[in-house]
């Protein structure tokens, strides 16, 4: 048994207590419109895509066993999720949809929070989602999986390993490999040319 | 740790990792130790780290929209009760299946009767292939014109001692 507080939840869910799931959703379920937003760059199906993975969640609470810590479980599920929508939308594109046209923005810029940052900021904070969003495109899906867990999910290396079901060492190079490339893209952000490789 | 090139004295691979914090000690301590001396790896890692405060400080993807719970809520109770009726029907197939089942079962009987029945008449037929061979022939002679004919064509093989 894993000393985590949302395994415990999972296990009370397993056990019939639907409070301990919402609980569960109520915590990761902003996280996850979030990561699958980032993993399929998607915007309009992030949330459907969210709740998909929670589904599946409900789901498969009889069977789970708190052998590792919930946001691997959790994780996993969304990753090879993700990864399904990613394939089937490359073998079946939607017409007038794809998603490599949004290019970061927004469906609705109306819908963006207001930070109380200055115009300038703001176009800039655009302008970096942007590049963002452009640097996740060109990165292979292994390396994407990796780094959206790493930098945005903030899970660990170890974490990872379990999540993708490879080594730790092979998500130091997935990681690595991934952040060299942000480097490089985000450089004009970072006022230096990106000389990390 | 990952595997490098063994003439590569730089600790490039390590970089992140070291900016992760997820070195173990000792190698975090010899590869801090190469970058003391290591103005090129240096100036990667001051890249790496510029990358990543770019991005710690990066916009966060918009939240979604108002009632993204209630959302999700409505959408599990839909789930759960399109399982429910699942099962329900799913309950309730094995009494309607009865119906044609029973029906197939009751047919595959008369079948089975049937071709039993038409077994047990080839199999009389063969038993008294002789008799009907003499009624054939008797037949064919036109000689059996009445009821009485055919009872004596029935009483041949008596008639002629036969078994």
């Amino acid at each position: 048994m894993v000393s985590d507080p949302d395994a415990a939840l999972m296990v009370a869910f397993r056990g019939g207590d639907e409070s301990a799931f919402r609980a569960l959703f109520e915590k990761h379920g902003r996280a996850m419109v979030a990561f699958c937003r980032r993993f399929t760059r998607d915007p309009s199906r992030a949330e459907e895509l969210a709740q998909d993975v929670f589904l599946k969640v409900y789901r498969s609470a009889d069977g789970y066993e708190p052998t590792a810590r919930f946001t691997t479980f959790l994780y996993r599920i969304a990753t090879n999720h993700c990864l399904n929508e990613v394939r089937r939308a490359r073998r079946d594109p939607q017409p007038g949809h794809d998603p490599r046209a949004d290019d970061g923005a927004p469906l609705d810029p109306d819908a963006l929070p207001s930070t109380g940052a200055s115009p300038e900021d703001e176009a800039t904070g655009r302008a970096l989602e942007r590049s963002v969003e452009r640097l996740l495109a060109r990165l292979p899906e292994n390396q994407r999986a990796a780094f959206v867990l790493c930098r945005f999910q903030g899970l660990s290396y170890e974490d990872i390993a379990q999540v993708l079901g490879v080594t730790v060492p092979a998500v130091k190079s997935l990681v690595h490999r991934a952040t060299v490339a942000a480097a490089e893209a985000l450089a004009p952000f970072a006022g230096g040319e990106g000389a990390a490789a | 740790m990952t595997a490098r090139v063994p003439s590569d004295p730089h600790v490039v691979e390590d970089l992140t990792a070291l900016a992760d914090g997820a070195l173990p000690p000792d190698r975090r301590a010899a590869v801090e130790a190469h970058l003391a001396g290591c103005p090129a790896c240096r100036e990667r890692r001051a890249a790496l780290a510029a990358a990543l405060a770019v991005l710690a400080a990066a916009p966060r993807p918009p939240e979604p929209l108002p009632g993204f719970e209630q959302r999700f809520y409505a959408r599990l109770a839909r789930e759960k009760g399109a399982r429910r009726g699942w099962l329900t029907r799913l309950a309730a197939r094995p009494r309607r299946w009865l119906v044609p089942a029973g029906g197939l079962a009751a047919a595959a009987a008369v079948i089975a009767v049937g071709v039993l029945q038409v077994r047990e008449d080839r199999m009389e037929m063969a038993r008294h292939l002789d008799l009907l061979e003499d009624y054939v022939a008797i037949a064919s002679l036109d000689a059996v014109e009445s009821a009485e004919d055919v009872e004596v064509v029935l009483q041949l093989d008596r008639l002629e001692g036969r078994p």
